[in-house]
């Protein structure tokens, strides 16, 4: 996995549109009557992570969804992210609906929108997938044009590979296509087309080099196949981390003879791959009967060599465990993964958080939230360099912490009163009791705070200047003079 | 004595002149000429006595270059000030001498260039003293005495050899303030600094500034123009007195540090929670850090009530000397092997701790070395070294686990797990190591299955490894294995296509 995150992602995250200038008009361009799109406006709203009882100012995207059997629209995850407010807008009529978000996948960039109104988009028609495609190929894209007209530009698919997606917490698969876009209203998502079918949906285009990165049919079909099963959609993983055996001298240490094989370097507790027995120092020759080459990739029949993580991320529920041939120092082994998904929040510091407002706790002027990368991502694109660094570590290197480390709890911020007079430089320090109790989560620090020792609260931090008292009566009595000054609707969010 | 960051918002930069400014700068002179030569003039008169104890530093040095610590460094000279004190001897900055490989001074109505050497350096407090062998030299000159602390407002004098100019400079100002800076040679000491407002600028670095006389101060650092206006820095006679009194017995022992943090004791609900008397004393102990002086006399959590007797007050000071001083003071007057004795609550109970000043500073490896070798080893065109400030400053990597680890090695006691962190610093491409070059900036964890410890653990692991050297870095990844045969295949061709002079080399 480390491998494909090297790759370069195109684009700027979270733009508000897909467009910079330049792009050149093509005569190639056509007029498409009647395809089965719509424009999705969708009002979004974050909170503040310096003060997590307030949100930040809304804004709103702009794209085009793709409707798709069942009536539904399907853009991508980000257009919606956070969202306060989502509505479908007919191109031609610009009658508008609200819709509500059935199904979202952060992972995948992935949401299903249903209109409120049932019935609403029913004269448009639908979309049917089309996965086959090839690199070579050529496509359609279609955006809206400001009189309701649907334009489509041609394209070209370039590269089908596993790379980054906008979260870089998962490599998947996705096309790249090469086309002169224009920048036209609602296009932060755009439909990708051949032939009246669905391909794929845009979700990053670089207007210098008319490259544009798309979600294919095939993470669509499976996302769609997850949210009209369940309501838990989430890509498959197995949970294990792995280098490439590209040094001949790695290999003759590692008693390769045949070739190909990827070194596994870590295995996550808890994992699909663990269940199945995995162990760190292990070399997967193959997996789900296709050889893996040095690395990393295996001959798929229609997408050429990519990274067989790919066979663990369109695994389905109900299929086949995948049957692994392992290189072991003791002798040849096979283990079986059945992966599924991974539920992010259990992780002790979160990938991510949208549409959840994020859980804080203030005891005495004392903000206590809990760690996420929602967090540190405050800082800016450079965030990993200029967030405190103790929170950084502790986010990247969490799979090293003990099993039942639990949820990562800090001092975020101190907001001065009669109560933390000495403290107002305290900041980003991790809790690791409060009252004698250890800390794991903010239910802990809230259950622990409710018994304050001989008319003390006592907190202790893993680090200097480790232990800090307040008066648990007067911090009890100026809770509403504390509400009152910062404006703080609840002094906690569990 | 409590944590030493760097403080402030600007760069504090060092003030010796570096002939870096090429022809433009012989320009400038022209230009100048007839100004700065009746300054000059006019400042003869008044500066007449000083101007026998003025001398002027050159000094050509060498700085390793930790990028590749095989070769000696670059050569480039500079010169600072200095002044001439009782037994032949003369004072300057740390900073004018580091890495010196010749030095030589001149002073004021005196044709000859003379050969000096150093014969003590104090990079913590940024203090050197040398000597001149030619008797010669001597003859003539008168050394100054050392005053006392100036007080606040009162009007000293810079003398040195700043930039504008080849004669002695001098400047005025008052005093601005007395406090505790950072020293910036160092980078990780503070010490009692005095401010004045005197213009001083490259080249005064070593300076005397003088009130009445006597020195009260050596010129040393102060802020670029951009940052702030007329701030400069001197190190006060208390610093000098006490580098003159640690070199007596003819070693520099450098400062004694307690090591640990504390906090000011301002929230009345900790002080009952701590059953502080309400007499407004006392500090808090946040960290004792470990391999320092205090390990296991001082707790995290005691209280401190007095420092030598004197009382501390809820904001860390103590009496001296007739004012409220950082309590860190005491223990900055003190010597190795000395006692510092505090009174300590601790539990509800008051208790006395002494405290002996036997330990080297934890924060060593913190701070930037001088008159050093880098230490490395190049094994298969990898080049592994010691972590240190010199070699952060150099590669400046962006390795997260790498920085946490530089910057956590006191204050988590990572040195307790291992006491010198051996990093992959560079990899001399070449087929032996053709796909190592992704494992560059790891910190090596194991060697053939054995714990790196130190970069002597790391060159007996090499010498001893058999057909395969293993070896693994820190966190998650794949271990890089280095066939034998094929090192020493590669050796005489990586030496000669890089230049290496030597493998390696394991002493500072």
């Amino acid at each position: 996995m480390k491998k494909a995150l090297t790759q370069c992602a195109l684009g700027v995250l979270g733009a508000a549109t897909l467009f910079g200038a330049g792009a050149r008009p093509s005569a190639e361009v056509k007029i498409t009557k009647g395809a089965p799109v719509v424009r999705v406006n969708s009002t979004n709203q974050s909170y503040d992570a310096a003060r997590p009882w307030a949100k930040k100012p809304h804004y709103t995207r702009r794209g085009t969804g793709a409707i798709v059997t069942g009536g539904d629209v399907l853009v991508t995850a980000e257009l919606v992210a956070d969202h306060t407010y989502a509505e479908l807008e007919k191109p031609a009529t610009a009658a508008k609906c609200p819709a509500t978000v059935v199904a979202v996948d952060y992972e995948a960039n992935l949401a299903l929108l249903r209109p409120a109104e049932a019935g609403f988009l029913e004269d448009l028609g639908t979309f049917k997938l089309d996965g086959s495609v090839r690199v070579g190929d050529s496509a359609e894209i279609l955006q809206v044009e400001n009189n309701g007209e649907i334009v489509s530009t041609p394209a070209k698919i370039t590269t089908i590979s596993v790379s980054p997606y906008p979260l870089e917490s998962l490599p998947l698969l996705s096309f790249r296509l090469s086309s002169p876009l224009q920048s036209r209203d609602s296009s932060f998502v755009l439909p990708a087309v051949r032939g009246g079918h669905l391909l794929g949906l845009l979700m990053r285009y670089d207007a210098r080099s008319q490259t544009a990165e798309v979600v294919p049919g095939q993470i669509i079909e499976s996302f769609l196949a997850r949210a009209a099963g369940n309501g838990n959609p989430g890509v498959p993983r197995a949970g294990f981390s792995f280098a490439s055996t590209r040094d001949p001298q790695l290999r003759t240490f590692l008693g390769l003879q045949s070739p190909g094989g990827v070194l596994v370097t870590e295995v996550l507790p808890d994992s699909a791959a663990e269940a199945a027995g995995l162990r760190r120092g292990d070399v997967i020759l193959s997996l789900g009967g296709k050889p893996i080459d040095q690395d990393g990739l295996y001959a798929d029949p229609q997408f050429g060599k990519i990274l067989f993580t790919h066979l663990i991320a369109s695994f389905r529920q109900g299929d086949e465990p995948l049957d692994v041939t392992i290189h072991r120092k003791e002798g040849p082994a096979t283990a079986a993964i059945t992966p599924r998904p991974a539920d992010p929040s259990t992780q002790a510091s979160p990938p991510y958080h949208f549409d959840q407002a994020p859980r804080y706790f203030i005891l005495g002027g004392l903000v206590f939230q809990e760690l996420s990368r929602s967090f540190l991502r405050e800082w800016g694109n450079n965030w990993r360099k200029t967030a405190p660094q103790r929170l950084v570590y502790l986010d990247a290197f969490q799979s090293e912490l003990p099993p039942d480390r639990g949820k990562i709890v800090f001092l975020s911020a101190v907001l001065p009163s009669d109560e933390t007079m000495g403290y107002e430089n305290l900041e980003n320090l991790v809790v690791t009791t409060v009252n004698g109790k250890s800390i794991k989560s903010l239910a802990d620090l809230a259950a622990a705070a409710a018994a304050p020792l001989d008319g003390f609260h006592k907190i202790e931090f893993d680090e200097d200047p480790g232990t800090i008292f307040l008066d648990a009566g007067k911090v009890e009595e100026q809770k509403p003079a504390l509400a009152r000054d910062y404006g703080i609707p609840s002094m906690e969010r569990l | 004595m409590a944590r030493c960051g760097r403080a402030g918002t600007g760069r504090l930069g060092i003030l010796v002149a570096r002939p870096a400014f090429g022809g433009s700068f012989r320009g400038m002179i022209r230009w100048a000429f007839l100004l700065v030569a009746f300054l000059a003039f006019a400042g003869r008169s008044s500066a007449a006595p000083v101007s026998k104890s003025l001398v002027r530093i050159e000094a050509t040095f060498q700085e390793p270059d930790y990028t590749q610590p095989w070769t000696g460094g670059r050569v480039s000279s500079a010169s600072g000030s200095g002044f001439v004190i009782d037994g032949n001897r003369i004072l300057t900055n740390a900073h004018v001498v580091s890495n010196a490989r010749y030095l030589t001074v001149a002073k004021e109505g005196d044709p000859g260039i003379y050969k000096a050497r150093v014969l003590h350096v104090a990079h913590d407090c940024d203090l050197a003293m040398l000597t001149v062998d030619d008797p010669k030299f001597f003859r003539g000159t008168s050394p100054l005495n050392l005053g006392g602390i100036p007080a606040i407002e009162s009007t000293v004098s810079v003398y040195g050899y700043p930039i504008g100019g080849d004669r002695l400079s001098v400047t005025r100002g008052i005093v601005s303030r007395i406090d505790f800076q950072p020293y910036s040679h160092s980078g990780m000491d503070a010490h009692l600094t005095i401010q004045i407002d005197a213009a001083i600028n490259p080249g005064n670095s070593g300076g005397p500034v003088l009130q009445d006389g006597k020195v009260v101060g050596v010129a040393f650092q102060g802020y670029s123009g951009d940052v702030a206006q007329n701030v400069g820095y001197m190190i006060p006679t208390p610093v000098i007195n006490r580098f003159l009194e640690d070199v007596k017995d003819g070693t520099y022992d450098r400062y004694m540090d307690i090591a640990i943090s504390y906090h000011t004791l301002n929230n009345p609900a900790m002080r009952r929670a701590l059953g502080v008397p309400g007499d407004d004393r006392g500090v808090y102990v946040g960290q004792v850090y470990g391999a320092g002086a205090s390990d296991g006399h001082l707790k995290a959590g005691d209280v401190l009530l007095s420092i030598d007797g004197l009382p501390i007050s809820s904001d860390g000071s103590v009496p001296m000397d007739g004012e409220q001083i950082e309590m860190a003071e005491v223990v900055e007057r003190k010597f190795k092997g000395d006692l510092v004795t505090f009174e300590v609550l601790r539990d509800g109970a008051t208790l006395s701790v002494k405290v002996p000043l036997d330990r080297s500073w934890p924060f060593a490896m913190q701070a930037n070395a001088y008159d050093e070798k880098p230490r490395f080893v190049v094994y298969g065109g990898l080049v592994f070294q010691p972590v240190d400030a010199n070699f952060m400053n150099a590669h400046a990597p962006d390795d997260l686990r790498l920085r946490y680890t530089f910057d956590h090695f006191v204050v988590h006691e990572l040195h307790k797990e291992r006491p010198e962190i051996v990093v992959l610093s560079n990899v001399l491409a070449d087929p032996v190591n053709a796909y190592a070059s992704e494992m560059r900036h790891g910190i090596v964890d194991k060697v053939n299955g054995r714990k790196i410890s130190d970069l002597r653990d790391l060159v007996k692991a090499l010498d001893e490894s058999g057909e395969f050297t293993v070896i693994e870095m820190l966190g998650p990844g794949r271990p890089i294995v280095l066939e034998r045969k094929m090192v020493e295949a590669a050796r005489e061709r990586i030496m000669s296509r890089y230049g290496i002079t030597t493998e390696r080399n394991l002493d500072p």
